[in-house]
């Protein structure tokens, strides 16, 4: 028979995956995905009680989850279009010159791995006739 | 081979410890880093984590060997979602990481399904799929994918961040076997263990199973076979909702187990009162019916038709009881209709609420989206 702390232990699995994925990733939108897995792994906690003690409140709760998601969703997509249009990068750490005074910056010490780019020794063509000039858009 | 023979020997604790360390040492190897990066090592600790962490659940929550079909559905969904989870952190691109991420949510899904809450699976599938939809969106239009760049080829602390992670799991879980039936046979101690349902499986296959004789008996016409069907089924259902405390039997044969009103006696709740006053109900009608049922068939040689519908005449209140008490502990079956029903009227208010705060979270992404026009 399932029981309960079966589906518990899967869900603590989700959210501690979730947790690390935030912790460690740096794409802003691989870590709002990882917050959303935290909140998966809340909703199957939520359910497998509900279940358990049949009771209709876990599945309330569940609704009420999706929907702060669905707000955070949109909050955050939001934010990571204002951050890209400063500094044209997905990359949490640049936003690291805001952190508190007096703790350490993060320094990547290693260097990405150079890769050549596809077309490097494409023939190029010479531009004809001036630039036209264009704010950049997003 | 030694790793399975510690996994049957070892001590549980030491157990959940190796899988928690050899997670974390999988996360490590797999989350991406110019420098170190091995998938295959990755790979090896996260299957022999997932194992030993298994044998772990299976070993302290207890196998769940009968209910086949329920069984693989939950492995299998719980085995997509963890395993689409991991293959998510450690994805390199964003794109396939959305991708793993539908997976999981996929799974997730199925596992709703397993608890009953068909309503939750279908509304997630269709959020979800509309939020997927617009991440991938932002990532073809955000990331520029030509050559490795920092937010996706270098992860933040990996070492710190996977160990507190499974660090987090191991606490968890050593938390949940604290409250479990495994842990409370194991000490003896039952003031950990989280008040069970009201009604267990076993009692509620034997309660069917039960109330289905007692449907086949009100059919019968004929004294001898009426008494062979009954004759254990006082027995039975005695050993369910146990004796009324005033019977002789209470102190003849204490039972060995605890019936469902006797272990209901403490609880306060409403729902458990009701099913402690359906539980006595039952113990009441119980013996009145059979007792009945004796006194009519008995008395008489040859009981005449007359007779023997008298005697079987309580039998189908008590077997509608039967069935009621059988169902309690179980969600009810119209989903959609009772989460309408609970949403608005005991939380009518959170609702509310709740679409208020989506009505501001729209107007807050419009008015932190708009691009400001600075009069230069």
């Amino acid at each position: 028979m399932i029981s309960v702390w079966h589906y518990l232990a899967v869900a603590a699995v989700l959210f501690a995956l979730g947790l690390i994925g935030f912790l460690t990733r740096r794409n802003l939108i691989t870590m709002f995905l990882s917050a959303e897995l935290m909140l998966q792994g809340v909703v199957l906690n939520l359910l497998a009680f509900s279940r358990f003690h049949a009771n209709l409140s876990g599945q309330a709760f569940a609704l009420f989850v999706v929907t702060v998601a669905a707000c955070e969703a949109g909050i955050a997509m939001a934010l990571f279009i204002v951050l890209y249009r400063r500094n044209k990068s997905l990359d949490a750490s640049v936003w690291q010159s805001n952190r508190e005074a007096g703790v350490p910056s993060s320094v990547d010490a290693d260097a990405l791995p150079t890769v050549a780019a596809e077309g490097a020794d494409d023939p190029k063509l010479q531009p004809a006739g001036a630039k036209p000039q264009e704010p950049a858009r997003v | 081979m030694s790793l399975f023979a510690a996994m049957q020997t070892g001590n549980p604790l030491g157990q959940l410890a190796t899988a928690v360390v050899l997670g974390a040492l999988a996360i490590y190897w797999l989350l991406p880093k110019p420098r170190g990066r091995s998938i295959a090592i990755g790979t090896f600790a996260a299957i022999a984590s997932a194992v030993v962490l298994v044998s772990w659940v299976v070993r302290r929550f207890g196998d769940p060997a009968p209910d086949l079909v329920g069984n693989i559905l939950f492995w299998l969904f719980s085995a997509g979602a963890v395993g689409f989870g991991t293959i998510f952190v450690c994805q390199r691109n964003p794109g396939r990481g959305a991708i793993a991420f539908a997976f999981v949510i996929l799974s997730v899904c199925g596992l709703f399904l397993l608890l009953a809450a068909p309503f939750l699976m279908a509304a997630t599938i269709v959020i979800y799929a509309g939020a997927i939809i617009v991440t991938f969106l932002f990532v073809l239009m955000l990331s520029h994918a030509d050559g490795p760049t920092d937010e996706n080829d270098r992860t933040r602390e990996p070492m710190l961040g996977s160990l507190a992670g499974f660090a987090f799991l191991g606490l968890v879980l050593f938390a949940l076997y604290q409250s479990s039936p495994a842990a409370a046979n194991d000490t003896n101690d039952p003031e950990y263990v989280l008040p069970a349902r009201p009604v267990s499986g076993e009692e509620r296959a034997a309660l069917l199973e039960i109330a289905e004789q007692l449907g086949e008996v009100t059919k019968l016409q004929d004294k001898d076979a009426i008494l062979e069907k009954t004759k254990l089924m006082r027995d039975r259902i005695a050993e369910i909702v146990g004796v009324p405390p005033t019977s002789v039997d209470a102190v003849a044969a204490p039972t060995k187990r605890k019936s469902i009103p006797d272990r209901l006696a403490l609880l306060t709740d409403p729902r458990s009162m009701a099913t402690k006053t359906l539980g006595e109900e039952i113990r009441q009608m119980n013996g009145k019916a059979f007792n009945a049922l004796e006194n009519n068939l008995l008395s008489k040689a040859n009981p005449s038709a007359t007779d023997i519908q008298k005697s079987t005449e309580a039998l189908p209140a008590l077997r509608e009881k039967l069935i009621y008490l059988a169902g309690r502990g179980e969600l009810p079956a119209r989903n959609v209709a009772n989460i309408g029903y609970v949403l608005y009227s005991e939380y009518l208010l959170a609702v509310e609420m709740a679409g208020t705060i989506l009505l501001v979270a729209t107007i807050g992404t419009v008015a932190i989206a708009t691009r400001k026009r600075v009069s230069a």
